[in-house]
């Protein structure tokens, strides 16, 4: 048996380290790629939203380098991704691989426990709780969640200052590959230092005073590097910092019950959306709050074209939050019709109006900045962002 | 204190818009209201001023019904500026293990920061976290009554809705009904029957289904050709009883879609047992439909393996009827030309939706 999983960006080192963990086989699909989409969108319904047609499309490169058994997270909320699972496998046995297995890795809850079933079902084993291996596998999973929300944090903070464009991409790569190969418990906790010595080997101009952009939406939109047409690069190569607390590690905490992070953004939101009505509605409406709040530039906001809970996110936020909060917001609604150059020059239209409207600022309120930088408020972020800054500042 | 009792005296205002949960809803909604001695405005049925009106409020990802759905809030605030509330319900479950599509649940958030709104009468129905006798008390305080007269009024406008199920499984249609619904006339049949050679299920939401303005009156087009159509409305209820499987060999993934799953199961019935009964399916849908998009790609993939004529038709504002109705007029061509060659003379009267009525 040989498992493998659909792309999510820079998480599959966490997934791997699941299954390796416990001995078993993993393939990984090629990174998503032109060719993965177009097989994804030939085979899945007309107007699914994206992330469908991604990971389908992944599925089928995970099949052709091997792999048999395929997992995919399910939920049972009121969006379209509890169907995922169900309908991909339908749709790859029609296509002809029929020995294909999706099992659905239940995340609607995490503290009920269903994930146990399925990694019994997926290595064959009905003893998990007292095997050690199993233990191991679910806390290696967890480090190294966090590590890549850490080497996330880190990314959108360094290519802001970087001199040579490139460098923190690579830095990032490397790094990646390296988590992979790290696999012993005192390894993964000393990690935090090599990621900061490998970040601060880059070199920063420190004069630079960049503009501070939070970034949400739909989590595998934006953890895809290729379907959100590398979103991050292109922002933090303007000169962009990029503040980002989504991520997989962010998700599987929140399903813990353990992310008071969320906790805060659902508390910011519910005056104007009550309850959570799938995809990330809620807390993109409470990050919007708490960037606007926090003395942010701008916000992007992207989601998969007709992403049910997220449009009624974006009705809100230009509707109501937009008028009373004044916080730039750009939307970028992804399918395969996503064109580089199109996208490129409004990214850069945004920019502009940034950099615009922070000059009017300064001649408007000289005290409000701080030598030229804005100033957020100082509890903002968490440990290791404050770490980062001082590391720039120090170099 | 002549002016304090005449305040007294004029009932409450309450608008609701032809829009979505209207054409499921009604009666229910009519009834209860009433009960607790208020006033019901109804929006005009929809019109080309009013979706236009609707396409530059709600922006392009939205679907057409939830456009309308600002069309008909506006016009409703528009032609009644003096109204108290507006009913937006919100409809998170209205069984235990099933949710409503997010854009309903997230209804009266979208709809309260509309700019000019007036007061939103709210109507939660969530019996995830609490039976609908609650909603129907919270209801009633928002509109100053007590617990008894809410909760009578509640069991009454359940009984009403029942009587109007019923009828509606008498072979009524829902536009009929809700016609005599407006015009509290009793329940009775129109003595003139259609009867077609063909018969066709016609699925697809109720607003989709019985806005005879946004799908261009699809109903009639289909019955002017002779064909007897039905709707899952019509459809008994043992039909409804036993939950679909959306995928036997995978995670038994139960539909959580609470529309979704009627449709899947009157499909389920007409795949297996209910084979015979009916030539053909059309599956109406709007465009961004999210729900719709993977259950009409299910239906599909199982209408090929039994091999009964499908129809998919996908509609929005810019719907033109003339291809429309080349598209229907070839889809009950084949179908005819299907049941010729077959040797199948004209339908009988279906067992199934007879069997109600008797």
């Amino acid at each position: 048996m040989i498992i493998s999983f659909p792309n999510m960006g820079s998480s599959w080192p966490a997934f791997k380290t699941l299954f390796t963990a416990l001995d078993l086989d993993v393939v990984l699909p090629d990174p998503t790629n032109r060719e993965a989409i177009k097989i994804g969108v030939k085979h899945s319904p007309e107007f699914v939203c994206f992330p469908f047609k991604a990971t389908i499309g992944d599925f089928v490169s995970a099949i052709n380098k091997g792999a048999d058994t395929l997992v995919m997270a399910i939920d049972c909320g009121p969006c379209r991704f509890g169907f995922y699972a169900s309908v991909q496998e339908r749709i790859l046995r029609d296509m002809g691989y029929k020995n294909i297995r999706i099992i659905p890795l239940d995340q609607a809850d995490l503290l009920e426990f269903h994930w146990v079933k399925t990694l019994q079902e997926v290595s064959g084993r009905k003893d998990l709780f007292i095997y050690s291996k199993f233990v191991k596998a679910v806390i290696f999973f967890l480090k190294k969640a966090k590590l890549i929300n850490d080497i996330q944090t880190a990314e959108g903070i360094f290519r802001a200052y970087e001199r040579n464009i490139g460098d923190t991409t690579k830095v990032l790569s490397r790094l990646l590959n390296k988590l992979d190969q790290t696999n012993t418990l005192k390894e993964l906790r000393n990690f935090k230092k090599v990621i900061k010595e490998d970040f601060n080997k880059i070199d920063v101009d420190k004069t630079h005073s960049p503009l501070k952009v939070g970034l949400s939406g739909e989590i595998h939109i934006s953890l895809e590097p290729y379907v959100n047409l590398d979103i991050r690069r292109k922002l933090g190569e303007m000169g962009i910092e990029i503040h980002q607390s989504l991520s997989l590690y962010d998700w599987v905490v929140h399903k813990f019950h353990l992310n008071y992070h969320r906790k805060w953004l659902e508390h910011l939101s519910r005056p104007y959306l009550p309850m959570d009505i799938g995809g990330e509605a809620v807390w993109v409406l409470g990050e919007y709050i708490d960037k606007a709040k926090a003395g942010f530039d701008g916000f992007v906001h992207s989601y998969p074209f007709t992403c049910m809970p997220e449009v009624t996110a974006r009705t809100i936020i230009t509707n109501k939050l937009k008028k009373m909060y004044d916080l730039p917001i750009i939307y970028f609604s992804f399918d395969e019709q996503s064109g580089q150059e199109g996208f490129r020059t409004r990214l850069e239209a945004f920019a502009d109006l940034m950099y615009s409207r922070r000059e009017q600022e300064i001649k408007k309120t000289p005290e409000f900045m701080a030598n030229g930088q804005k100033k957020i408020y100082p509890h903002f972020g968490d440990i290791f962002y404050n770490e980062c800054i001082q590391l720039i500042q120090t170099q | 204190m002549e002016t304090e009792q005449q305040v007294e005296k004029e009932k409450i205002k309450v608008g609701i818009p032809r829009a979505l949960h209207f054409y499921r809803y009604f009666p229910f909604w009519k009834k209860i209201l009433e009960e607790l001695d208020v006033e019901i405005i109804l929006s005009p049925p929809t019109n080309k001023h009013i979706v236009e009106e609707g396409v530059t409020h709600g922006f392009g990802e939205l679907c057409i019904p939830v456009k309308i759905y600002y069309g008909q809030i506006l016009k409703l605030m528009q032609d009644n500026p003096d109204l108290d509330f507006v009913f937006v319900p919100r409809y998170v479950a209205e069984v235990k293990d099933a949710y409503f599509c997010p854009k309903f649940i997230s209804l009266p958030d979208v709809i309260k920061i509309l700019p000019g709104v007036p007061k939103i009468l709210n109507f939660e129905v969530n019996v995830k976290e609490f039976p609908i006798a609650t909603s129907a008390i919270e209801l009633g305080k928002q509109l100053g009554k007590g617990q008894n007269a809410s909760l009578n009024a509640y069991k009454e406008a359940q009984k009403y809705f029942d009587e109007y199920h019923e009828f509606l499984r008498s072979g009524a249609s829902v536009n009929h009904a809700l016609r005599l619904v407006q015009r509290n006339i009793p329940f009775k049949l129109p003595k003139k029957k259609s009867k077609g050679d063909i018969r066709f299920l016609l699925l697809g939401h109720a607003y989709n289904i019985f806005d005879t303005f946004i799908n261009l009156d699809f109903q009639k087009k289909l019955t002017d050709q002779g064909v007897e159509v039905f709707t899952i409305e019509n459809l008994p209820e043992i039909i409804f009883k036993k939950p679909v499987i959306v995928n036997p060999r995978g995670g038994k993934l139960r539909n959580y879609w609470r529309h979704e799953e009627e449709i899947m199961q009157a499909i389920r019935y007409f795949l297996t047992e209910g084979r015979d009964e009916i030539d053909g399916v059309i599956f109406l849908i709007s465009f961004a439909c999210g729900p719709d998009s993977l259950i009409s790609e299910l239906i599909k993939r199982d209408m090929k393996v039994v091999g009964l004529p499908f129809l998919e038709i996908t509609m929005d504002e810019h719907s033109g009827e003339a291809g429309m109705m080349t598209r229907i007029e070839s889809f009950v061509e084949m179908v005819r030309r299907k049941r010729k060659k077959l040797g199948l003379g004209p339908r009988e009267k279906s067992k199934i939706l007879s069997a109600q009525g008797a």
